[in-house]
């Protein structure tokens, strides 16, 4: 019993996992960026909605798309007219310029949020129900599926409209999504702005399952990174998966090992996956 | 490289041994620094400026030597050069044992792996109870400054020279092959595996020594600091800014920095991380190639050397 | 050593520099070379031809060692070589350039060549001797105005000289040309030509893959084609050119 308990946790925080890796996904796999500011964009998209249920009393759930919203706002604009700046020069230096970035971020949020601790706690933070003994808290439950949700969503987007068509032209070639009739500096600030928003997204939900600092973003972008590898580039559904599989693992290394240890399982997992299925890896130099 | 730099390098480092006879207390402390994340920064350069392996593991070794001089003097009172050579061992088998599977890894993939590990080994070290678990190891206390700062000199010479001898042997062309194009390198006769961990060796040798001397030199070592991942992101950043896979623009970036980092530091630490992203940004996007090209560039070509890269780049 | 044409004749009688026995390469389901087996004789040019994937450049990539047959034997003077990475490959004597160009872009063109004195078969261990050498491959292939120009800054030609100095520093036994005359004008190939024909002077043998038939015949010993993967005829330039299959190869190919 305890074991399924622990297993419903690890797949309803998996689910999470896998919205946070969503964005750093879409982005590595059609920009070419692997960013390292992605955690601390999850981060902000935590206070956006913190600050609009602690400040003006808006339910998180409401404030979730709001908060999305402007972080596609926010990526747009750093994309468009920073990012765009740099886009074909070096791997090293997209590492370098995110990494600067997620400093600054950072270290503004600091300034603008102090480094106190938040949590978004809305009055139905702690309820549950009971599904064969086992408790599914509401708020993780409600997550989950949101998650589930919005992964659908960006299937439906690359798949079936003309947007995602010309998105994913992008990632095989550049001069191919001129022939689709669009300004790929648009299309890369937009691609960026939807990677923004799913962070925005999972920030939000975050901060109504665990505290908010502006330093977690690190270790989030570690996290998605790991995720995006285990779960793949191209299918929203693979890197939901991925995260699922990384909670779960998480759960139960905290069961028999200790806490201590579920912070670095996601990284074991990371070298045990490069390392036996090295042949993806290998080939993206 | 001309005789005229190496001269002047010559005699940089002549006045610089006498630098502890003249610096106040606080002087020293920032000198050591300095000195020691420049060792950093150098020895990084080996596998990420000439090889393009970019390490965020570096750390790694650092944290190894670290806890060979803190293991060695503080569990079994052997002296100081033990605990270095401990450190070494350390690291270089970890480089070893780490390096045959990670080393196949290119890019991106190179770079978390490492970066994981760093991480990893935090934690590993933390549940180890001969290296004071969590709660760190206490070194003989000694006040010492001028032999710290002598050793930590003395290192970066050693690490530096090792530099340039790596970029004027066949051992660094083989290196720099590889980071040009590895496939070619293989097909050309090189052995790039051998090659590689040769030099993840290298580099993770001067790292732990650093590292030893640091812990000595402080006293007192836990998990947290000796691991410290943002150490990795410092080291990077200066080596990149000061122009990775030259011989002296990992020294005069790092030194730089440090500066710079010194000096904000001492009024707003946040201001100064602030500044520090800041300049990281904008050096990606206006000088790509680090400093020392950036020189080079500006007095050929005056301020279009800017535009030039930012047209290069772009979308 | 006997002047060029005049190897056809006597190339049997001599020992195989390189065999290769039912070569074979699958890409998951893909057959790409399918049981090939042929042999080089030593100095002698042999053409390789066949229409756009035929399974030439594969072929290259499993003689040198950058990918692995599925199934077959190759030997490299008599030893078998299978087992071997490229690097030793390199260091016996076989060498090969890249359909796409493959110099180190950030590099001179002393250091390019350089790095092939260094590490090919004369490894030499001494930088001053290795860039002496490599001055001389660069005055060889007609390179010497860009000694210290970037490699990613040269042009067409220029690119295709240097792939040439880089792999005569290796000094070579066995060079692997994959479509170097690729893009150049009728004067460039004529150039080309004259560079491999020196390059079979100084004893380097070699296989050329190339679309120029003219060039295929003026500088071929003997001639194998492959279509689809397999081997559809060999032997003697003139009358393998006119083999109707090849023809048809060829021409069916042309025809879509
Ligand atoms: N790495 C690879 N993976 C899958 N298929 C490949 C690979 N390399 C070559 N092929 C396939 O093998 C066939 C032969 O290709 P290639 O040897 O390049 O032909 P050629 O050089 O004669 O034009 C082609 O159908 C090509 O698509
Ligand atoms: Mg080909």
């Amino acid at each position: 019993m305890l074991l399924a308990q622990i297993l419903t946790n690890g797949v309803l925080l998996g689910g999470l996992y896998g919205l946070m890796a969503l964005g750093m996904a879409l982005v590595w796999g059609v920009l070419n960026i692997v960013n390292l500011a992605h955690g601390a964009m999850i981060m902000l998209g935590g206070y956006a909605v913190y600050y609009l249920f602690a400040g003006l009393g808006v339910d998180p759930f409401l404030a979730l798309p709001i908060a999305t919203l402007g972080m596609f706002v926010f990526g747009y604009l750093l994309q468009r007219f920073v990012l765009n700046l740099v886009v074909r020069s070096a791997m090293l230096n997209t590492l370098l310029i995110t990494f600067g970035l997620n400093v600054v971020i950072t270290y503004l949020a600091q300034l603008a949020f102090s480094a106190d601790f938040r949590t978004i706690n809305p009055g139905y933070a702690g309820s549950n129900i009971a599904v064969f003994g086992i408790t599914v808290p509401l708020v993780n439950f409600a997550a989950f599926a949101i998650a589930i949700v919005l992964a659908g969503a960006i299937w439906l987007l690359l798949n079936k409209m003309p947007l995602g068509r010309a998105i994913r032209a992008t990632s095989q070639n550049l001069i191919a999504a001129r022939l689709y009739g669009v300004n790929p500096r648009q299309l890369y600030a937009v691609t960026f702005g939807i990677g923004a928003a799913l962070a925005g997204a999972a920030g939000g939900l975050y901060g109504t399952i665990a505290h908010l600092t502006p330093y977690i973003g690190a270790s989030l972008t570690a996290k998605s990174f790991v995720i995006a590898i285990i779960g793949g580039l191209s299918n929203p559904f693979g890197v939901i998966l991925g995260g699922i599989f990384v909670g779960v693992a998480e759960s139960l290394t905290a069961l028999y090992f200790g806490p201590t240890y579920s912070d670095v399982i996601s990284f074991g997992l990371l070298v045990v996956v490069l390392i036996v299925r090295p042949a993806r890896a290998l080939r993206t130099a | 490289m001309r005789p005229l730099p190496l001269a002047i390098a010559a005699v940089v480092v002549v006045l610089l041994v006498f630098v502890p006879w003249l610096a106040s207390d606080v002087m020293m402390q920032f000198a050591i620094d300095a000195l020691l994340l420049a060792v950093l920064a150098q020895a990084w350069n080996i596998l990420g400026g000439f090889t393009g392996y970019v390490s965020f593991g570096n750390s790694v070794f650092y944290g190894l030597g670290t806890y060979g001089a803190a293991i060695a003097m503080a569990q079994f009172h052997l002296p100081f050069w033990v605990g270095i050579l401990l450190g070494i061992v350390l690291a270089v088998l970890c480089a070893l044992l780490i390096g045959i599977p990670i080393l196949r890894l290119r890019g991106p993939y190179f770079a978390i792996a490492t970066l994981g590990l760093a991480a990893a080994m935090g934690a590993i070290v933390s549940n180890l109870p001969i290296a004071g678990s969590n709660i760190g190891l206490v070194l003989p206390l000694i006040r010492a400054d001028t032999m710290f700062y002598e050793l930590s000199l003395g290192l970066l010479v050693l690490c530096t020279l090792t530099v340039l001898w790596v970029s004027k042997s066949r051992f660094g062309m083989g290196l720099v092959a590889i980071r040009e194009d590895e496939d070619a390198a293989g097909t050309m006769g090189i052995n790039t595996t051998v090659f590689k961990i040769v030099a993840l060796v290298l580099s993770a040798l001067f790292t732990a020594v650093a590292g030893s001397i640091h812990a000595y030199w402080i006293s007192f070592i836990d998990p947290a600091s000796a691991f410290d991942p943002t150490l990795n992101v410092r080291m990077v950043i200066m080596a990149v800014f000061g122009g990775p896979g030259t011989v002296f623009g990992p020294l005069v970036g790092s030194f730089i920095l440090s500066a710079i980092y010194e000096y904000l530091a001492s009024s707003i630490s946040t201001a100064a991380a602030l500044l520090f992203g800041i300049v990281i940004v904008l050096a990606v996007i206006f000088m790509p190639r680090g400093l020392a090209n950036m020189i080079g560039g500006v007095r050929a070509r005056g301020p279009r050397y800017f535009l030039q890269n930012i047209r290069e780049n772009r979308l | 050593m006997s002047a060029p044409g005049e190897n056809a004749a006597g190339a049997t009688t001599r020992i195989p520099i390189l065999q290769a026995e039912g070569i074979t390469k699958r890409f998951s389901g893909l057959v790409s070379v399918n049981r090939v087996s042929f042999e080089m004789y030593e100095n002698e040019i042999l053409g390789l031809i066949g229409p756009n994937g035929a399974g030439k450049t594969t072929l290259v990539n499993m003689i040198s060692g950058t990918l692995k047959p599925s199934d077959g034997e190759l030997r490299f003077e008599g030893q078998p070589i299978d087992a071997l990475p490229p690097y030793q490959r390199a260091h016996l004597g076989i060498c090969r350039t890249f359909q796409v160009m493959k110099p180190f872009p950030g590099m001179s063109v002393l250091e390019n060549v350089t790095v092939g004195a260094l590490f090919g078969r004369g490894g030499e261990k001494v930088m001053a001797k290795a860039r002496r050498s490599a001055r001389e491959w660069i005055d060889f292939t007609g390179l010497s105005h860009r000694v210290d120009a970037r490699a990613d800054s040269l042009g067409g030609p220029d690119r295709k000289r240097l792939e040439f100095a880089k792999a005569l520093a290796m000094e070579p036994k066995l060079l692997l040309l994959d479509e170097v005359m690729a893009g150049l004008n009728a004067v460039e190939v004529e150039e080309v030509i004259e560079l491999i024909k020196k390059m079979r002077e100084r004893g380097v043998t070699i296989l050329v893959i190339e679309h120029v038939i003219k060039a295929i015949r003026s500088l071929s010993d003997r001639v194998l084609v492959l279509h689809h993967g397999e081997k559809i005829a060999e032997g003697d330039p003139a009358a393998v050119l006119e083999d109707p299959r090849v023809v048809e190869a060829y021409l069916g190919r042309r025809r879509q």
